[in-house]
């Protein structure tokens, strides 16, 4: 028993310390100057982890002013897409005869590529105001907002639909409302699935943000700079922003985690 | 009778679409209207007082409705900003001119020989705008920076100066057969596979003869590909203001860089020098590829000539031609060695070289800038 649990706890262990060692060693590589002979690559195409830090932090007014540009459309986009997705699961489990054909058509959207969407979208928003920013950060957001719809629904569909053996039924014997038995049975048993929507829809999210700003008007954003400073050939000021989009997702990612854990966990104290 | 019920509910249905239709698109129009009658208020109360360039400068940049397409190609429209004092503000435009088309820029950027060929003339895919626009020219602004012209690397031009001289040689003689007779050059580059129509690529190759025979103050230039130390150090001066680069390594660079770590003429002189170009020696390296900064085009009508023509040929050179186009950083290519040569703007070539790409620029196509802005009358 004793050693069993020692095996599990040290499984446990060696799921994290292996692929952080390979971390290490990669790092270490990259700084040594050793992956550019293995890659074939000079350091101007791949330059050290020591140079790009050095431009991150001469550059972290502007990276901060592009950052908060791509977080914001990511986020108002991952939101307002979620909130309709939702919107359309519920509309879709209400009227079940269509509403899986429904959702399914509803996920086709996510098949057109943001690259087709993103100029559409600018000239759909080209005359709500005269604000470029405005204007702009609505355009992007609704690309955005778009690629997260089709996740959640579909994901929520789920949770609204497969509940536990007659609980339905017996929310009627109850005599409980619509509103009520979606109170009480359906929104707690939709959970679970939007978290899962969630961890699929937040990198999306971060990736049309990047890709859509190419082809935003205003000029900025963390995809804009890594855009331009690639057709400048300023590739080390490129990965430096590469780096911090990379550092942006994982951030929002494990902040999920954390929220999805906690909300979790309470619900199975309950 | 059921079947009836429903045939209304979907007739009932189908008008209330229509309807919702009919009304957005209506909304629409009636935006487009009024817009144009504010136009024509303010027009007839502008015909008492002649507009300048500088009164439009001003208020474009005061609406902020100054396109240009970014990602290097920039520099002229922020020194021409910094001139009148204005931010160095500008919005992304697009591979059209839509935006120009429906006022979202008031002063959009466009080439000589593309995007105010699309905007002026009436054939298939263009605007048809006609003498209803204005331009502002970079070179009568004083602003003019460089650009196409013909690089490849310090490294590769020192290994093999037989075949830098030798492709300088076959390509010049491309470019006079093409300025000689832009209407065969138009139908040559078609030929090579067009991006765009053959009129246009006719009206493209008389207005890249312009460019390629008339320098910065307009005077007559008879010696192709001449780099003209003037122009060249303007562009210089203009690229080391106006390209700004977040990495301090590669700023300090690009201040440090002087016209000789950007061209070097020897080899141009060999060519131009060269009776027939039987006298510059064997080639070190015959098989060589050239990179386009965009899609095959007149713009490139002398590389295609040249081909065409087995100018490169006759000189031992096996040449292939490849377009670039969307994202494709010539300077980067021809910099890993995917390519030999490349063809590319002054500027972008002295931003890559900031970056440590030491390339070097054998000739000069181009003598003037093409970059205009264009605006509605």
């Amino acid at each position: 028993m004793n050693k069993k649990q020692k095996n599990m706890s040290w499984q446990s262990l060696s799921s994290i310390i292996y692929p952080a060692i390979f971390g290490i060693v990669v790092f270490v590589m990259w700084q040594g100057g050793l992956l550019n002979i293995l890659l074939h690559t000079d350091t101007n195409t791949l330059p050290s982890p020591s140079r790009i830090n050095s431009i991150i932090m001469d550059n972290q007014a502007k990276i901060f002013l592009n950052l908060k540009a791509t977080v914001i459309v990511a986020l108002v986009g991952l939101l307002f897409g979620s909130l309709i997705g939702y919107g359309i699961a519920i509309v879709a489990a209400q009227y079940r005869k269509w509403g899986a054909g429904g959702i399914t058509l509803a996920s086709a959207f996510n098949a057109v590529p943001i690259v087709a969407l993103a100029p559409v979208m600018n000239n759909l928003t080209k005359h709500i105001s005269s604000s470029v920013d405005f204007r702009s950060m609505l355009a992007k957001t609704l690309v955005v907002m778009i690629v997260c719809i089709a996740g959640m629904s579909v994901n929520a569909y789920r949770g609204l639909t497969e509940l536990k053996p007659f609980s339905e039924d017996l929310m009627k014997t109850y005599a409980a409302g619509n509103f009520t038995v979606f109170k009480k049975l359906l929104l707690p048993n939709s959970i679970p699935y939007v978290f899962t929507a969630l961890r699929i829809s937040l990198p999306g999210s971060i990736i049309s943000a990047l890709v859509t700003e190419y082809f935003s008007e205003k000029v900025i954003g963390i995809g804009r700079q890594i855009r331009e400073n690639i057709v400048t050939a300023q590739f080390a000021t490129a990965w430096a922003y590469i780096i911090i989009s990379c550092l942006l997702g994982i951030v929002l990612y494990v902040l999920l985690l954390l929220v999805e854990s906690v909300v979790m966990k309470n619900r199975n104290r309950k | 009778m059921k079947m009836e019920i429903k045939n209304i509910k979907k007739a009932t249905f189908m008008v209330l679409v229509a309807t919702a239709m009919l009304s957005f698109s209506a909304c629409n129009k009636d935006s487009g209207t009024t817009e144009t009658a504010a136009e024509e208020v303010k027009a007839t109360a502008a015909t008492s007082v002649v507009k300048t360039d500088k009164d439009r400068i001003l208020e474009a940049s005061a609406a902020g409705k100054i396109g240009n397409w970014g990602l290097g190609n920039e520099y002229e429209i922020l020194a021409l900003l910094a001139k009148y004092d204005q931010p160095l503000e500008f919005l992304s435009q697009d591979f059209t001119m839509d935006g120009f088309d429906d006022d979202s820029i008031a002063l959009a950027s466009a080439m000589t020989y593309n995007e105010l060929g699309l905007v002026k003339n009436d054939y298939d895919g263009a605007y048809g705008y006609g003498d209803e626009v204005g331009t502002i020219d970079m070179n009568d602004e004083g602003v003019a920076m460089l650009e196409d012209n013909l690089f490849t690397t310090a490294e590769f031009a020192k290994a093999n100066p037989n075949t830098v001289k030798a492709f300088v040689y076959a390509t010049l003689k491309g470019w006079e057969d093409a300025t000689a007779d832009p209407e065969a050059a138009a139908e040559v580059v078609y030929k090579y596979g067009s991006s765009v129509s053959s009129e246009h690529q006719l009206y493209m190759a008389s207005e890249v003869k312009k460019l390629v025979e008339t320098d910065t103050e307009g005077n007559p230039v008879s010696n192709y590909g001449y780099m003209d130390e003037e122009a060249m150090q303007q562009t210089l001066d203009l690229a080391k203001t106006y390209i700004k680069l977040d990495d301090s390594q590669a700023a300090s660079k690009l201040a440090s860089l002087t016209l000789d770590d950007v061209r070097d003429t020897s080899y141009w002189e060999a060519a131009t020098a060269s009776e027939d170009g039987s006298d510059l020696g064997t080639p070190e390296t015959t098989d060589v590829k050239v990179q386009l900064k965009w899609l095959p085009q007149s713009q490139f009508m002398g590389y295609y000539m040249a081909l065409d023509k087995g100018y490169y040929s006759d000189l031992g050179l096996n040449v292939t031609i490849v377009p670039g186009g969307g994202d494709i950083a010539e300077t980067t290519a021809v910099y890993n060695g995917t390519v030999d040569f490349g063809v590319t703007w002054v500027s972008n070539m002295i931003s890559a070289n900031a970056a440590g790409m030491g390339l070097l620029e054998v000739a000069q196509i181009y003598q003037r800038s093409g970059l205009l802005l264009v605006y509605k009358k």
